[in-house]
């Protein structure tokens, strides 16, 4: 590995949610971020030779993201049944006609914070569900409640972080569940 | 009456019904502020699901949980991460290798392409002691218009109408279409069969228009020039009017009132090629009975297949020194047939019924699986390398889907789910025919499993709960599902070594097995 290559491997870990910021946009299906973003790197790093890396590498990692999230896009929704498909393709089109950009750069920066602001049991449904990866009807199962139950109180979860998020960063609100 | 917190969490779980999906685009196209939202939440998600630094260590206790040790329900499978990446700089270091790879740049493609295409005009057909200056090609890769820049070595060059050029290292060949090339460095030679009369090299002297012939161009000495072996040639120069040269003629490019007798004997011609070309596959060949005989002492070694065996047997012998306990594999259905060299021999997985069966007993807490393959063509939804019989509790999948993933499937364990491990998808229509060694690392102490193909990093992916594998009976090139109605997952190619370790490899020691 030479010194071009390390240096064009940390400039794109410095971009990588700005990545899987447009990727989100172009792409918005779960699941696909990290494809996309894994793919952007092995494709960039594979012209590296070809890019001038002293400069602005956002306008090129945009370009490069939102080429690959619609052929990406396409390969996951294309043998899809027709109403997905329908659906899938409606949601693209609310993201990409979306006003505001994306934010998940910055967002995810303080992500943590309003996380640790979480009540106890909203913190443990997160925990279950997303870094334990447990299923939602699992989770149901063990709490011996419905499934359904348990989307409506993720769903929550996630408003009150979109909350937190959306609040000026020197309020030090608590979020609520 | 769905609802809408229900069915986004459904759409997040990529777990939505036709009903539902039909529901959540109405609701979508009456409620604005749904859609806001959903889209939030997607954000979220996606934020959410980002691998969490020390996420277990300041992990509070989890009160939602029971205190009892109940077995969990079993899981069903998951479809939400397949792609997790590691992004610390080490893992995108141990990725770079990959970039100096060949294999990338042939898939940047345009994405409005609906169907797959190849903007190929030739193909590497031969080639003896390559060293590429250019983008490197191993033998059979397709080319496509570009330059290739060949610093040593003999490379054959077959052009889509017909046209074979035998090009001498070192050298610089412009492909410009499947009748057409520009060199600007070097020696070659080139036969033109009937059905490709009228194929042109350009050279900075003019332009060579072949008549149907054999002929050599030289540009490496002080004073071009063109060699007529056979046939007739036309040399085309802005200076100068057309000239027609005919076998047994030789000119100066420069100076074309110089003329020689043709020296054929000056070029590399094929059957050079074909000489030296079996003395190198020979080599590789003796290489590899050296190096891969060293491979079976390894404790660690579960199961070696050379496919050497006898044909007469339907039986491959298990090289592992260590693993008698493992008895030889049976072949069932498939044929004999060439491995990657003359003498190297290799099983055809064709019919839907072809595999090789496996009895591994007892489990592994690491893995690593490697084999040599030919691909025919990615026929199922999931092509099979090696696959333990069913899915459940901690079952391996080791396959290669149809969009052209390299996957590690593990089946789930008590309250763990499964999981799929991807390659990016790498291995499309340009790589079919042509042998490659892919591994699979499953490493637990990284908590990472590592894709490779020729020795080179494909793929690292996150392993979030690494538990114990479950080998037991298996199959290569298929799949036994244990229900009545199986799946057709047969693999379309050839396969011709195997090998699977109980420990994780390292990068240096699956490099070492590549030829």
């Amino acid at each position: 590995m030479n010194t071009q290559d390390t240096r064009a491997a940390q400039l794109f870990l410095t971009h990588h949610d700005f990545v899987k910021g447009i990727a989100l946009k172009y792409a918005p299906w779960p699941g696909l971020v990290e494809d996309i973003s894994q793919q952007v790197f092995l494709e960039f790093m594979g012209k590296e030779d070809r890019w001038d890396l002293e400069k602005d590498l956002r306008p090129l990692l945009a370009t490069m993201t939102r080429h690959v999230a619609l052929r990406l896009w396409r390969d996951r929704t294309r043998e899809r049944p027709e109403v997905v498909q329908k659906l899938a393709d409606h949601i693209r089109l609310l993201a990409e006609e979306h006003d505001t950009p994306p934010r998940y750069e910055e967002e995810i920066q303080r992500l943590r914070t309003c996380l640790a602001k979480l009540p106890e049991k909203s913190r443990d449904l997160i925990q279950l569900y997303y870094y334990r990866d447990i299923s939602t009807p699992v989770i149901a199962n063990q709490l011996e409640m419905k499934a359904d139950t348990v989307c409506r109180a993720l769903s929550r979860v996630r408003d009150k972080l979109r909350e937190c998020l959306q609040r000026p960063h020197s309020t030090g609100e608590h979020a609520h569940a | 009456m769905h609802d809408p917190d229900v069915l986004i969490q459904h759409y997040l779980e990529d777990c939505l019904t036709a009903d539902e999906a039909a529901a959540l685009h109405d609701l979508l196209l009456q409620d604005r502020a749904l859609a806001d939202r959903l889209l939030s939440h997607l954000n979220l998600d996606a934020m959410l699901r980002q691998p969490q630094p020390n996420a277990e260590a300041s992990t509070p206790l989890l009160s939602l949980l029971p205190t009892e040790d109940a077995p969990a329900a079993p899981l069903p499978r998951p479809r939400r991460f397949s792609f997790s990446t590691l992004t610390s700089v080490a893992a995108l270091a141990a990725c770079i290798t990959l970039t100096t790879t060949w294999v990338l740049n042939s898939f940047i493609g345009d994405p409005s392409d609906e169907e797959d295409t190849s903007a190929a005009v030739a193909v590497l057909a031969r080639g003896v002691g390559l060293q590429w200056r250019s983008q490197a090609h191993a033998t059979g890769t397709p080319l496509s218009p570009g330059w290739l820049q060949l610093e040593s070595g003999l490379a054959e060059i077959e052009f889509y109408n017909g046209a074979r050029v035998t090009l001498q290292g070192p050298a610089d060949l412009q492909l410009i279409s499947s009748k057409e090339a520009r060199c600007d460095r070097g020696k070659l030679s080139a036969h033109v069969p009937p059905q490709a009369k009228g194929f042109r090299i350009h050279t900075p002297q003019g332009t060579i228009v072949d008549l149907g012939t054999d002929f050599g161009l030289d540009l490496s000495s002080p004073q071009p020039q063109v060699h007529v072996f056979k046939g007739e040639i036309e040399l085309h120069s802005a200076d100068t009017a057309m000239l027609s040269l005919k076998e047994g003629q030789a000119r100066a490019l420069e100076d074309v009132s110089q003329s020689m007798p043709a020296d054929a004997a000056a070029f590399a011609s094929l059957s050079d090629l074909s000489t030296r070309t079996e003395e190198t596959q020979r080599l590789q060949f003796e290489d590899w009975l050296t190096r891969s005989a060293g491979q079976n002492d390894d404790p660690a070694l579960l199961l070696r297949l050379d496919f050497q065996d006898r044909s007469d047997t339907r039986t491959l012998r298990n090289h592992a020194k260590h693993a008698a306990e493992i008895p030889a594999a049976s072949i069932v259905g498939c044929s004999w047939t060439q491995g990657r060299w003359p003498g190297k021999r290799a099983l055809e997985f064709r019919n839907i019924s072809d595999r090789v069966r496996l009895s591994i007993p007892g489990e592994v807490a690491a893995l690593t699986l490697t084999a040599s393959i030919r691909i025919n063509s990615l026929d199922r939804n999931f092509n099979s390398l090696f696959m333990v019989e069913g899915f459940q509790d901690g079952a391996v999948h080791w396959q290669i889907t149809r969009e052209g993933k390299l996957r590690l499937g593990i089946a789930g364990r008590q309250e763990k789910r499964n999981r799929d491990y991807d390659s990016p998808p790498l291995f499309k229509p340009e790589l079919f025919g042509q042998w490659m060694h892919l591994a699979t690392v499953f490493d637990p102490e990284r908590k990472a499993v590592t894709h490779y193909l020729n020795g080179q990093v494909i793929a690292i992916v996150a392993m979030p709960e690494p538990f114990p594998l479950r080998l037991s009976v298996a199959e290569l090139g298929n799949w036994n599902d244990t229900r009545q109605a199986v799946p057709i997952r047969h693999f379309s190619g050839a396969l011709d070594e195997f090998t699977l370790h109980k420990r994780a490899l390292s990068a240096q020691e699956i490099a070492q097995m590549c030829p």
